[in-house]
C-alpha cells in the first residue's frame, strides 16, 4: 500500500515547480557565496588561514534559512494539492488509512529535502574546488554542513506539515514559517531549546551532533503527534 | 471604489487576519525586550539602539515576507470555487478590483507598522529608557518602511492573482528576499535592490556619513520605479487573465 501511495504522491507533485524549488534551494545557497566570493575574494581569503573551513562557514550562513523556508514552502505545497481542490475526502475515501496518507506525504518531503542536501554537498564541493582554497579538502566538514542542518530541522518539518495539513487557510502555516525563519535568523542570541535554532548547529556544548540527535528525536515525536491529530480529525 | 474596498474588507475580516497582523510587532517586541541597550547609555540616545535591535529581525525578513502572505490572503476567497467569476460578474472593472486589493493590502501593512510603533514604545517603557523619544526619526522609520513595501506588495499581488496556492507566491518572495541579507551590506547593490529597501528606510540614521544612510531621492526613484513596473505588470496580467 505504501509503495502505491508514494507513487501517487510523486505523480501529484509533477509539473508543479516542486522539484524545481528542490534544486533551486541548494543552487541559491551556493550562488550567494559565488556572489560573495566574486565581489571580495581577496578580502575573504584574508579573514582566515583555514580557507576551506571559512568557506564552509560562509555557505552555512545561508543553509539554515534556506532549509527552514524551503520546508515552509514544500509543506504548504504538499497540503495545498488536496486543499485547493477539496480532494481530502476523495483521497481518504480510497482504501488507505489516514496514517499511511500522512506518512506518504512526510516521506515525499524527506526525499525532496534529502535530494536538496545531496545537491548542496555537490555544489558546495564543486564551487569550492574552483576557488583554490587549498589542497586538503575537509570531507568530514563538508558532509556535516550538508546533512546535519537537514536532520536538525526535522522538528520544523514535522511541525509545519502538521499545521499545513490541518489548516484550511494556508496563511496560518506560512505566517508560522516566517516567525520560525526569524527565530533561525536571530538564533545565535536565543536559548537552545527552540527547535528553529537547531539547524544553525549551535549549542552551549559546542557539539553539532547533539542538534542532530535532538532533531531526530523531537522530529519523531512531533511527527507522531501530527499524524495522530490528522487521523482523528474530520475531513472536510 | 469605496464600496469595492469595503466588500474586500468584509471578505477578509474573519480570516484570522488579526493574529497574522500581530506576529511581526510581537517579534519586534521580543527583540526589543531581549536587547542589551545599556552599553549605549550616555553615548547615543538609547531609543536609537532599541530601534536598531528591533529593526534587524523585523525589517530584513519579516516585513518583506509578510507582504506576500497578506497579498495571498486578499485573493484567497476568489481562488476558492470560482470566486473570480462571481466577483467580476458584478458591475466593477478589473482595474478597480486590482486597485482595491492593492490598497487594502497596503492598509494592512500600515496597520502592522503602527502596531510595531506601539511595540517600540512598550519595549522602551519596559526597559525604562530615560532618553527623550526621537519622534521624528521613529516616524520616518515607520512610514519609510511602509513606503518601501509599495513595490513588494505590487509584485506579490501580481503573483497571488496568478497562482492559486499560497506556497508559489511565497516561494517567489523568498527567492528575492533572502539575497537582501547580502545586498544590504553592499554599497553598490543595496540602494537599488527593492527587497533591501524596508531595512534601508527603517534604519534610524541621522548622519549622512553613516554607511546605511541612503539619500531619499535615490530611494524614491528605486521604490517608485519598481512600484510602477510591478503594479503595471500585475494590472495588465489581471486584465487578460482568464477567470
Amino acid at each position: 500500500m505504501m509503495g502505491q501511495l508514494l507513487a501517487a504522491e510523486f505523480m501529484k507533485i509533477k509539473r508543479k515547480g516542486i522539484w524545481f524549488l528542490t534544486f533551486l534551494g541548494p543552487i541559491g545557497v551556493v550562488a550567494m557565496q559565488m556572489v560573495n566570493y566574486g565581489v571580495r575574494k581577496d578580502y575573504l581569503f584574508g579573514q582566515n588561514e583555514d580557507r576551506w573551513g571559512y568557506y564552509l562557514d560562509n555557505i552555512h550562513s545561508f543553509t539554515p534559512l534556506a532549509i527552514v523556508l524551503g520546508i515552509v514552502i514544500l509543506t504548504s505545497f504538499m497540503s495545498s494539492i488536496e486543499n485547493e481542490t477539496n480532494a481530502w475526502k476523495q483521497l481518504i475515501a480510497l482504501p488507505v488509512s489516514k496514517m499511511s496518507v500522512y506518512l506518504s506525504k512526510f516521506t515525499v518531503l524527506l526525499v525532496l529535502l534529502l535530494t536538496s542536501s545531496v545537491l548542496l554537498m555537490l555544489f558546495t564541493l564543486a564551487f569550492g574546488l574552483s576557488l583554490d582554497l587549498g589542497r586538503e579538502i575537509p570531507y568530514a566538514g563538508l558532509l556535516r554542513y550538508s546533512f546535519y542542518p537537514f536532520l536538525a530541522a526535522l522538528p520544523v518539518l514535522a511541525l509545519q506539515l502538521w499545521v499545513a495539513t490541518v489548516s484550511v487557510n494556508q496563511g496560518v502555516p506560512i505566517t508560522l514559517g516566517i516567525l520560525g525563519v526569524i527565530l533561525t535568523y536571530a538564533g545565535f542570541t536565543l536559548p537552545d531549546w527552540l527547535i528553529w535554532k537547531w539547524p544553525l548547529l549551535l549549542n552551549e556544548w559546542n557539539e553539532p551532533l547533539i542538534n542532530v540527535l535532538l532533531g531526530v528525536g523531537a522530529g519523531l515525536l512531533l511527527y507522531a503527534a501530527g499524524m495522530l491529530d490528522f487521523a482523528r480529525r474530520d475531513v472536510k | 471604489m469605496l464600496s469595492i474596498l469595503k466588500s474586500e474588507w468584509f471578505k477578509l475580516r474573519k480570516s484570522k487576519i488579526f493574529g497574522i497582523l500581530l506576529v511581526g510587532p510581537l517579534i519586534g517586541l521580543g527583540a526589543g525586550i531581549g536587547a542589551d541597550t545599556a552599553e549605549a547609555a550616555g553615548m547615543i540616545n538609547e531609543w536609537y539602539m532599541l530601534l536598531v535591535y528591533m529593526n534587524l529581525p523585523y525589517s530584513v525578513l519579516f516585513l518583506p515576507l509578510v507582504t506576500g502572505v497578506l497579498a495571498s490572503l486578499v485573493c484567497r476567497y476568489e481562488h476558492q470555487a470560482g470566486g473570480w467569476k462571481q466577483l467580476l460578474a458584478l458591475p466593477v472593472t478589473r482595474g478597480k478590483v486590482f486597485a482595491a486589493k492593492y490598497v487594502l493590502t497596503l492598509l494592512l501593512v500600515l496597520l502592522i507598522q503602527l502596531f510595531y510603533l506601539a511595540a517600540i514604545l512598550v519595549a522602551g517603557l519596559y526597559k525604562g529608557v530615560a532618553d527623550p523619544f526621537p519622534a521624528a526619526i521613529v516616524w520616518k522609520s515607520i512610514l519609510g518602511g511602509w513606503v518601501a513595501t509599495f513595490p513588494l506588495v505590487a509584485l506579490q499581488l501580481w503573483m497571488s492573482v496568478w497562482f492559486k496556492s499560497f506556497a508559489a507566491p511565497f516561494a517567489v518572495n523568498v527567492v528575492f528576499t533572502l539575497p537582501s541579507i547580502l545586498a544590504m551590506n553592499s554599497e553598490k547593490v543595496g540602494p537599488y535592490y527593492p527587497w533591501a529597501q524596508p531595512f534601508a528606510m527603517m534604519y534610524p540614521a541621522t548622519d549622512t556619513g553613516d554607511i546605511f544612510f541612503i539619500p531619499w531621492e535615490q530611494l524614491l526613484t528605486v521604490i517608485g520605479g519598481f512600484f510602477i513596473l510591478f503594479y503595471l505588470g500585475g494590472y495588465f496580467y489581471f486584465q487578460r487573465k482568464a477567470v
